[in-house]
């Protein structure tokens, strides 16, 4: 066993590069199974050796990876608490929030080749999870549309107000609206525990979905 | 039957939201596929019947023959429960149906099915098909000593294949070297008794090609019939056995000829350097004689009717570089006026000759004279001490009458007579000699 420190192996980059490949799928899948798109703009596409449907709409491939793009920075420096995909209905009221929490160890211990495997078998699992919210979710109303919010720790957002990741892709501080849902409940989904990050996920879902 | 499953299969189901696959629940509780699919059936039969709020969505796996693009096939396929009826209809008759999956969210492809059995299969990947249905008497592991034999069969096939097919491409290239090895042999066999250790090899080598080519080795005069008998002695009994031995391990010989026929000619070349003291281009000279003499062989390979014939020429072809060497040799000698190399006496018709020629001399103003180019060898004398011999373009003055004459200017410089009459019977017989091959060179001394 090899005791590591943060700024060894460039720690940051490796969880940074991991974690936004699996919230690329994460999102995509959110979006087939929520149903917030129709389902024929998506595909089957092959990630950690399982099949995983993934949107061919060039647009809204775009925005997703623009988003992920300036999310990096702030993961590498695990200034990154929350990932929140939020889905809100016509009035841009939120309906569901799937929050990703994110927690990096201080210290990384690698114990074996098997480290990475390991991990694609976690998310595996949390990519599983997502397929089969249905179960515990209420169906949404229709002509929901998305948003991704980032909760940062201290002031990461000065950083990111000043020095504009990509052009023309600005990021605003989340209205209190969107951040904050009224009545909502709590669903656990899937929590995974990793020598390389910890992640929590759970869906904070609104009582009446249909006003 | 224990009802215990049944309280499994309900906390997968609604407490952990799980897809409970009849695969996954025989690799998770350790039964036969056929019972895990009869708890699924009972646990969704019981959850129907006791009519639970929470409603379950199932999977069925139906297979039987239909009849699709035409052509009568067996379909296998997954089915949710809302399309089971319309798949039944379709097929006539349905072999199987039974339960593929239980789960509380509805399906909406199978790619969460698929993932479900993953982790399960890759978990108990060794023993997967521990409690499947699926069996083959004749799929037996094998014992270890079978796998030994099994490898060493395959490292000794695949080195054969890999130079099986590269045999087409250098058994030309073998071909050429065999003949050279055995023209080379053939000359120093007096001389390379070392080479006894390879011989057996080398026959082999020869064997593979050149049946006839070995008997007429064999029938050389006795002189070289001892030496050649070394190489052959004992391979004379086995020709025949070598040939069929040849014939079935062509691959391996192949590449011992690659190497052989090398060693075959460097201590041909050393020969070369130690006995005459040549330089490379004669060295070339020689080897240009040997690869004549290799390629002629090849012709009669095939036709043992000719032997005796390619004996004869070859006889005279071996003989014939050592003459021409001795006599390249002293030519060169000769042709160096600059800088003579050895002394010897001289005859009285030589020096009669030498009067007769500047006679010559006296009557060449009436007749046109031409400077030209001529390529001429000189030796000389290296620092090591080695007859060095250069081969130099030089101009000379000639009429069109006599050629001769162009030598007398050059042979005078020479402070010894007796030189000039050893240059002149050197250039006699170099060119009866050389007549026949390097008529540019010693084309002027033929007229003598």
């Amino acid at each position: 066993m090899t005791t590591l420190t943060r700024q060894d192996l460039n720690f940051g980059q490796v969880v940074a590069d991991i974690l936004c490949e699996f919230l690329e799928v994460a999102i995509h899948l959110i979006l087939y199974v929520r149903e917030v798109y129709p389902s024929g703009i998506f595909q089957k596409k092959k990630k950690y050796n399982v099949p995983v449907q993934m949107s061919c709409h060039p647009e809204l491939n775009q925005y997703i990876q623009d988003t992920l793009h300036c999310v990096k920075p702030l993961i590498e420096k695990n200034e990154a608490e929350k990932v929140v995909i939020v889905i809100m209905d016509k009035e841009r009221h939120p309906v569901e929030r799937f929050v990703f929490e994110i927690s990096q160890p201080p210290l990384l211990s690698i114990s074996s080749e098997t480290l990475l495997s390991h991990v694609e078998q976690l998310l595996r699992a949390v990519i599983l999870k997502i397929s089969v919210c249905d179960a515990v979710l209420d169906n949404n109303p229709p002509g929901c549309t998305f948003t991704v919010l980032v909760h940062t720790r201290e002031a990461a957002t000065r950083n990111m107000e000043k020095i504009q990741v990509i052009k023309d892709f600005p990021w605003m501080v989340a209205d209190e609206q969107e951040v904050h849902m009224q009545g909502s409940r709590l669903i656990p989904l899937k929590t995974m525990t990793s020598d390389l990050v910890k992640m929590q996920l759970y869906v904070e879902e609104r009582a009446q979905k249909t006003s | 039957m224990d009802e215990l499953y049944l309280d499994n299969i309900d906390e997968y189901i609604h407490d952990q939201n799980q897809i409970v696959t009849y695969k996954w629940l025989s690799l998770s509780l350790g039964v036969h596929v056929n019972l895990a699919k009869q708890m699924l059936y009972h646990y969704l039969d019981r959850c129907r019947k006791d009519g639970s709020k929470t409603p379950l969505h199932a999977t069925y796996l139906v297979s039987g023959k239909c009849v699709q693009n035409g052509s009568l096939c067996h379909k296998v396929s997954v089915v949710r429960e809302d399309k089971l009826e319309d798949m039944k209809t379709r097929m006539d008759p349905t072999i199987s149906i039974h339960v593929y999956s239980i789960q509380k969210a509805e399906i909406k492809d199978s790619s969460t099915l698929y993932s479900t059995d993953y982790d399960a299969v890759r978990d108990n990947l060794k023993h997967c098909n521990k409690y499947s249905a699926i069996h083959c008497a004749a799929a037996v592991p094998m014992s270890p000593t079978e796998l030994e034999l099994i490898q060493e069969i395959q490292q000794t096939s695949s080195p054969e294949k890999v130079s099986k097919s590269g045999l087409t491409g250098h058994a030309s290239v073998a071909k050429a070297n065999v003949k050279k090895s055995q023209g080379i042999m053939g000359m120093f066999a007096n001389k390379n008794t070392a080479k006894n250790q390879g011989s057996n090899i080398e026959v082999k080598l020869e064997k593979k090609d050149d049946a006839p080519s070995v008997e007429t080795l064999e029938s050389k005069p006795a002189g070289m019939a001892s030496a050649v008998n070394n190489f052959f002695g004992k391979p004379t009994k086995k020709q025949d056995k070598c040939i069929k031995k040849e014939a079935e391990s062509s691959a391996q010989s192949s590449t011992v000829e690659s190497k052989h026929p090398k060693d075959a000619e460097l201590p041909s070349k050393s020969d070369d350097v130690k006995e005459k003291a040549l330089k490379d281009s004669k060295a070339k000279r020689e080897k240009k004689d040997v690869r004549s003499k290799s390629k002629r062989p090849e012709l009669t390979d095939s036709e043992d009717e000719k032997t005796e014939s390619s004996n004869k020429k070859k006889r005279r072809r071996i003989k014939k570089p050592r003459s021409d060497s001795s006599d390249d040799d002293e030519a060169a000698i000769a042709d160096s006026p600059a800088k003579p190399t050895t002394v010897t006496t001289g005859s009285p018709e030589s020096q009669v000759k030498e009067e007769s020629l500047p006679t010559l001399e006296v009557f060449p103003e009436g007749k046109k004279r031409k400077r030209r180019r001529v390529l001429k060898s000189k030796t000389s004398v290296d620092e090591e001490g080695c007859i060095v011999t250069e081969k130099v373009y030089e101009s000379e003055s000639y009429s069109e009458n006599d050629e001769v004459v162009t030598s007398q200017p050059k042979r005078s410089v020479l402070p010894v007579p007796g030189k000039k009459e050893e240059g002149r019977k050197s250039a006699k017989r170099q060119a009866s000699n050389k007549s026949s091959k390097q008529v540019s060179i010693m084309g002027f001394f033929q007229k003598k």
